[in-house]
């Protein structure tokens, strides 16, 4: 039997010095490997060189690392985690960001849409007001006859309205001597203008007017 | 019980800053280590580390809590290891062929000053053939090979980083050992 252990093949016995120091040599094949590196001084000398550059990587000395760097890596980290929780919700719930999505599209482009509407616009009775600059004069002594109604203005009231005066994003002056028949009312935000849009639009469907 | 870093991945993942620096702590110098190792250059390495712990940070909601964390955080940085080299290394080649083309083909770019730092850790001269030889393996090798012998890792751990088949570990861990053997045989 130990004959045949001593005639195991170089080739064999350099395979099982590498798992030998890879520590996965089971006992007996280790005493066959041993019982082979003394009668072969060739791979004995093999072995020695193996075993001693596996101890030498092994010993190689780690590096210091600058000391400062725990600090640099905590610097250079996003602020804070939530961006990735709500991109985190927006992959899980793809419908509802998509939904929220074109409801926020849609409200921009509306309020876009009402600023941009900056100029001043009047309507009702132009024959009886005087137009300067952007304002809107209700000179002493005239009559506007029905509604007016002023947007992106100032209006100055000196004479007669006979119906509402509105004024949408501007202010009014009223003179001790104007006198209006119907309702004053100034709309300032877009949720008022909105409400305005839509009561006047009832007003129209229930009178006509 | 889990173990502390899971533990400490897991406040993380809530939000504590204080629980990802000691994540940093814990994990800095082995990174460190084998990012040196790896590439060579104290500032690459340094940017490597600094990097794979902003991967780690991003993607916390990412990690597997059945893994060992360390398995997952050697991944990161080795994977960005051999990324760079990769990328590194055809500028080698062309350096190697002809140096009339420096500063053309981005090799002035890398601080070559930043690549001596042998010097400062007064290896004996047979360690330094040793890192020699780690520096001119094949990048696939190299890999295997630092994590063997620098960090230490049993082969299994090794393909588990590596995601490669334990026996592909031990092919290069044994061939990477007559690599650096027959490189040491005549300065022993």
């Amino acid at each position: 039997m130990q004959k045949g252990m001593a005639l195991m093949k170089c080739s064999d016995a350099a395979r099982l010095m590498h798992e030998y120091l890879d520590q996965e040599l089971p006992r007996d094949q280790c005493k066959l490997l041993q019982l082979h590196l003394r009668e072969c001084p060739q791979c004995q000398a093999r072995f020695r060189s193996l075993e001693r550059t596996d101890a030498l990587a092994h010993a190689l000395p780690s590096v210091s690392v600058s000391g400062d760097l725990t600090d640099r890596i905590m610097k250079s980290l996003p602020k804070s985690r939530k961006p990735k929780v709500w991109t985190g919700w927006v992959q899980r719930h793809p419908a509802a960001s998509a939904a929220a999505f074109f409801l926020i599209v849609m409200l921009s482009s509306f309020v876009a849409m009402w600023n941009q509407d900056e100029q001043l616009s009047v309507r009702g009775d132009l024959e009886h007001v005087v137009i300067k600059g952007n304002t809107v004069i209700v000179p002493a002594g005239q009559k506007v006859a029905g509604n007016l109604t002023i947007e992106n203005g100032e209006a100055q009231v000196l004479g007669d309205v006979e119906g509402n005066l509105t004024i949408i994003d501007g202010h009014v002056t009223l003179a001790s001597t104007a006198h209006i028949a119907g309702k004053v009312k100034t709309v300032d935000r877009a949720l008022d203008w909105v409400w305005y849009k839509v009561t006047s639009w009832f007003d129209t469907v229930a009178y006509g007017s | 019980m889990k173990p502390i870093e899971t533990r400490l991945a897991r406040l993380a993942r809530k939000g504590d800053q204080r629980a990802f620096a000691e994540i940093v702590d814990l994990y800095k110098d082995k990174l460190f280590h084998l990012a040196y190792r790896m590439m060579n250059n104290r500032q690459e390495a340094e940017d490597v580390v600094q990097e794979c712990f902003l991967r780690v940070y991003k993607h916390l909601d990412r990690y597997d809590e059945n893994q060992k964390f360390s398995t997952w955080i050697y991944r990161i940085a080795t994977n960005l290891c051999i990324d760079r080299l990769r990328k590194r290394r055809p500028i080698y080649s062309l350096d190697a062929e002809s140096s009339d083309h420096e500063g053309l083909d981005g090799y002035a770019m890398m601080p070559s000053d930043d690549r001596t730092p042998e010097s400062e850790l007064l290896l004996s001269e047979t360690q330094q053939t040793i890192h020699e030889a780690i520096e001119t393996l094949p990048v696939k090798y190299k890999s295997v090979m630092v994590l063997r012998y620098l960090q230490d890792m049993s082969l299994q751990e090794i393909s588990d980083v590596l995601d490669m088949p334990v026996t592909t570990v031990k092919t290069r861990v044994h061939r990477g050992r007559e690599f650096l053997r027959k490189k040491l045989e005549h300065k022993l």
